[in-house]
């Protein structure tokens, strides 16, 4: 281990979702102000998919956010940035010499980890969940300066830690996945990046010929919900129900809060291209948002009770098929749009 | 650090962390603001963690008498089902579930051991006793 310090001065920002807050906490240190919707929106933040044959802590699987790495590597992609990602290591030792190396080029570099061995993390949020990001930007003797963007301030995890987080096993395992900016051009396009980012959005949430993903998605779940109490039994059932409400709201930003992200990225590329349309879409999109959030407060009487429930389960699900045509009308109106 | 005003978790680390929110408010306007999580998310936390815990301590009275191995209380400590410790220790499901018999469990090698130990990040000792 060498002695010497290393501090690049990065800046760090607390983000509601963790892999854009990474992304555009990036794009800041390199000179370019890019906000956390900006980011999450061009990077096609925005995603449903339920996966009832996955268990996930004894639940059912749903995910609110894309495949880990979609957000930095599309909204590099679009915006025509020179970015590396290197997808795999073959050996773990050389995976954090790549991080020295990074550093002490003065370059932060982002790194996909799981979230169960995490030090800093608080004690109620260590699941097995593989798909979290934070950015390495110093270092001082054993211990790496991270900043992670879900926590308010930087933290410090020691070099043998962050070797076992980088390197979780299991389900969408991380391998060591490394990414950084490598340079920007200061005339970027913004405007077509826009364009091609909500083109893939709409793509995915209402274009994919498979019924568990997009609205369609919130459809099926809708219906499943309806069968869990007869089918599983009351106590279950509002376990599964929990995990909905976690998986949307863990974080403050889960579902309902990812649905606000996009809302305010609709909102500032509407003021930013004077487009009416697109301001339009945004209050869709925030009303949708809230009605995420009635859901999730509403169901959490069930959970807070958990024999008796004191909603009736088919309310809830008409609530989620609901939210399901709200978010619909905006994806319908967003592919008419030009940017 | 502030407190939280409203803990509802029996453990007393848990909630004490802010986050940061999006909101819409009525004036069509996305705020952010830095908070405690709410009221749904804190039900559904602890709920998730009862049942977590209960399935610790049940998995903790069945190694202690003697009808587990301890490969089944430290499963259930780190939340992960069968399929996943075979991912996480290279051990195929068959084996780790026949693992689980207490007489299969003493005749394991210091190797097999050894992989579990790492899986679940203790030492071999505390592996094998379990308190």
């Amino acid at each position: 281990m060498t002695k010497e310090t290393i501090m690049i001065d990065y800046k760090h920002r607390q983000a509601g979702h963790c892999e854009s807050g990474a992304t555009s906490n990036l794009f800041n240190f390199y000179g370019v102000g890019m906000s956390e919707p900006m980011a999450f929106g061009i990077g096609n933040g925005l995603y449903f998919s339920y996966l009832p044959f996955l268990k996930l802590q004894y639940a059912p699987m749903m995910s609110f956010r894309n495949l880990p790495n979609t957000v930095f590597h599309r909204s590099m992609k679009y915006l025509g940035v020179d970015a590396t990602v290197i997808k795999k290591f073959s050996d773990q030792k050389e995976s954090m010499d790549a991080l020295d190396r990074n550093l002490e080029k003065g370059i932060p570099t982002g790194m996909q980890v799981g979230v169960f061995n995490l030090t800093f993390f608080p004690p109620e949020y260590r699941m097995h969940y593989n798909m979290h990001n934070l950015v390495a930007y110093g270092k001082e003797g054993n211990d790496y300066w991270v900043s992670d963007t879900v926590m308010e301030f930087p933290q410090k995890i020691s070099h043998e830690d962050l070797q076992r987080v980088r390197w979780a096993k299991g389900a969408f395992a991380p391998k060591g996945k490394m990414y950084w900016i490598n340079t920007i051009k200061p005339d970027l396009d913004i405007k077509s990046a826009v364009e091609k980012g909500i083109k893939k959005t709409v793509y995915e949430m209402i274009k994919v010929p498979f019924p568990l993903i997009g609205v369609k998605g919130i459809h099926w779940l809708a219906k499943d919900l309806k069968k869990w109490p007869k089918k599983h039994g009351n106590e279950t059932a509002s376990f599964y129900l929990g995990q909905i409400i976690r998986m949307s709201e863990d974080f403050g930003t889960g579902g309902a809060g990812f649905r606000y992200i996009y809302g305010a990225f609709l909102k500032e590329t509407g003021e930013r291209f004077n487009n009416p349309e697109l301001l339009a879409a945004s209050v869709m999109m925030g009303n949708a948002a809230n009605k995420w959030r009635e859901f999730t407060y509403i169901g959490a009487r069930n959970c807070k009770n958990r024999s008796k429930p004191e909603e009736d389960y088919g309310k809830l699900s008409d609530m989620l098929h609901e939210i399901a045509e709200l978010e619909k009308a905006v994806y319908i109106k967003l592919d008419k749009i030009k940017v | 650090m502030e407190e939280n005003p409203n803990p509802v978790y029996k453990n007393k680390e848990y909630g004490q962390y802010r986050e940061l929110f999006y909101s819409y408010g009525p004036d069509g306007q996305f705020e952010k603001s830095v908070g405690f999580h709410g009221e749904s998310d804190r039900v559904t936390l602890q709920q998730a963690w009862d049942l977590f815990n209960d399935r610790i301590e049940e998995a903790r009275q069945k190694v202690i008498a003697g009808k587990a191995s301890p490969i089944l209380y430290y499963m259930e400590k780190t939340l992960v089902t069968p399929m996943d410790l075979s991912m996480h220790a290279g051990i195929m499901v068959w084996r780790v579930k026949r693992h689980l018999k207490p007489n299969v469990f003493n005749r394991l090698s210091e190797k097999t051991l050894k992989k579990y130990a790492a899986a679940f990040n203790v030492t071999i000792d505390q592996l094998k006793n379990v308190q």
